[in-house]
């Protein structure tokens, strides 16, 4: 992380800002049906393993870059953009 | 795994309690308080590799941050602390279990916590899934029966008997049955009466009325004893020969706020000043009312409580371009003087209506009916209305940054989510005095229903907002969770 990006993070983290884009991005995953869609993919999973116990472990290296491709970009853009308006 | 937590937590809560996880939660995953995001934005970093995640984890036995790769491991090997707390969910990791632990009083002191930073910061309270209690659980063992809940799933839906031009009654309690914050409410039982059984509580009226449409039944309801209970505590409404939906809504909403001052938790329920029942809690929003004067441009501003936006039909349009109307700066004239506290005379001045807090759900009543000493009569013209409709260019903060602004960057706010989305349409057909109500009810996302009186049919959102009824109401809620999966 260079120096301006720590300050970058510092300053969203006290004003608040950070959570408020967190709440923000939470909303429009579960808007778009992303939480419901992952949440199959993590049923499906524990499926497979029936009776096994699933660690949490597991679940994040088999999901995530399912997860990660399954944002839609609308989602991306929308917050890369207040992001930087909100930055400059 | 249950959520009783493992041995090792259950061990380290019996020797020093909840306070670690407390300290931890409050300074640094929810921040309750600026001196904590201080703390969290200068201090989070892990005390191995400097970074600030991804991940970061805090020892709860010593001051120890870390990333979640390797750092939180090597701190566990080397100085024998096992649990950490996850600084962005509060969630407790068991380096002995190698995996997060559920434990029900953390996860309640960490909602609690996550409720406090959204109040702290203004934002919604994130929305957190039920957690069924010892009881519930008790109960779903107990019952085997399953339903499955599909696009296809017609419960929920239930014809209403007319019982005499009682259409405009039917088709506010299906919209009321549809709202879906009102259901939430109703089928989580939450209103605890005080008068139980005395059969004078509309909001006990209403609980049952719910029951019945869950029930599951097809056969059609009729609503004589609501009815009843609406005419006795709304008097101005009872033996109308012409009923009026928008009114009705009105009355019964009004009845609604009344009667749940005989709930046993609802009695004192008043934030500054301002009733906080259920009904108060989803439909009502705040109008301001400017008034500016001509001569010395003073401003004097009200902020009145409201149920629902009357609006006036000019003729054809769409419901923007009344909001549009509604909003926009109106010269009230010489013949209209007001009393200005500046100039201490009557000036001319101007008024400009805007919505300073919205509603969970936002209703909309469109005027067609004009009543005047000489004529009573209805405005036939169509006013189209969107399946998503953003209230921010009609608000109060909006307009203001619009008027401030001398270039385009308009403080807007960024966090701001004003978008609504349709759920319930009110249609008059015919004329004034031989006219007859339908509603159309979302039950689920894309899924509509046409209700007229008994017969329930299944339709398609083109056919609600191409409705040739001409809506006379309109009922939005605001953009919140509708997916729903079917699990096969
Ligand atoms: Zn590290
Ligand atoms: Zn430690
Ligand atoms: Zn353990
Ligand atoms: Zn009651
Ligand atoms: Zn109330
Ligand atoms: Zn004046």
């Amino acid at each position: 992380m260079t120096v301006n990006n720590t300050i970058a993070h510092q300053r969203l983290t006290l004003t608040g800002d950070r959570e408020r884009f967190k709440e923000l991005l939470r909303r429009r995953l579960i808007e778009c049906g992303w939480r419901d869609q992952v949440r199959m993919l993590c049923r499906e999973i524990v499926k497979e393993n029936d009776g096994n116990n699933v660690t949490f472990d597991t679940l994040v290296t088999r999901v995530t870059p399912r997860a990660r491709a399954l944002v839609p970009d609308t989602v991306k853009k929308e917050l890369l953009q207040k992001i930087k308006t909100h930055l400059y | 795994m249950n959520d009783t937590g493992c041995i090792h937590l259950n061990n380290f809560k019996a020797a020093k309690g909840t306070n670690p996880y407390k300290i931890v939660h409050a300074f640094f995953v929810s921040c309750t308080s600026y001196e904590a995001r201080r703390y969290k934005a200068t201090s989070c970093l892990c005390f191995t590799c400097g970074k600030a995640g991804p991940r970061m984890h805090s020892c709860l036995h010593c001051i120890f941050f870390a990333c979640y790769n390797g750092h939180i491991q090597d701190h566990s090997k080397s100085k024998k602390h096992f649990l950490y707390v996850d600084l962005s969910y509060g969630n407790v990791f068991c380096a002995q279990c190698q995996d997060y632990i559920y434990d029900r009083e953390l996860t309640e002191l960490s909602r609690n916590y996550r409720v406090k930073e959204a109040k702290a910061l203004g934002i919604s309270v994130p929305y957190t899934p039920w957690l069924p209690n010892n009881n519930e659980v008790m109960a779903l063992r107990r019952l085997r029966k399953r339903r499955l809940i599909s696009p296809h799933t017609t419960i929920g839906l239930r014809g209403l008997q007319n019982l005499g031009s009682t259409c405009f009654m039917n088709c506010i309690v299906q919209t009321l049955i549809h709202t879906p914050l009102l259901r939430d409410y109703f089928l989580g039982e939450k209103h605890k009466c005080k008068t139980q059984g005395s059969g004078k509580c509309l909001v006990c009226e209403v609980s049952k009325l719910f029951q019945e449409f869950y029930s599951g039944a097809k056969t059609p309801l009729t609503l004589h004893r609501l009815l009843h209970l609406i005419w006795t505590h709304a008097r101005h409404l009872a033996g109308y020969e012409q009923q009026d939906a928008h009114e009705f809504f009105i009355a019964t909403l009004d009845v609604l706020h009344r009667h749940c001052m005989n709930g046993v938790e609802d009695t004192e329920k008043k934030e500054n000043g301002r009733c906080n029942c259920i009904i108060d809690q989803i439909f009502t929003g705040g109008l301001q009312s400017d008034v500016v004067c001509t001569s010395c441009s003073g401003v004097s501003t009200t902020i009145d409580p409201f149920w629902d936006i009357s609006l006036d039909v000019a003729g054809p349009g769409s419901l923007q371009a009344c909001l549009e109307r509604f909003t926009r700066a109106e010269h009230l004239g010489s013949a209209a003087k007001i009393k200005c506290s500046n100039c201490r005379a009557y000036r001319e001045s101007t008024k400009q209506l805007t919505l300073e807090t919205l509603p969970i759900v936002a209703s909309f009543h469109l005027k067609r009916f004009e009543h005047s000493s000489q004529i009573d009569r209805k405005i036939s013209a169509f006013v189209s209305f969107p399946a998503e409709l953003d209230m921010t260019p009609f608000m109060s903060t909006h307009r203001r940054a619009v008027e401030a602004a001398d270039n385009n960057n308009a403080p807007e706010g960024v966090f701001e989510d004003n978008r609504y989305s349709l759920f319930a349409v009110v249609n008059h057909l015919g004329s004034l005095d031989a006219g007859h109500y339908t509603a159309y009810v979302r039950q689920m996302k894309g899924s509509w229903f046409k209700c007229d009186d008994h017969m329930i049919t299944r339709a398609s959102l083109r056919e609600v907002l191409d409705s040739e009824g001409y809506p006379d109401l309109s009922f939005c809620s605001r953009v919140v969770n509708y997916h729903c999966w079917s699990y096969k």
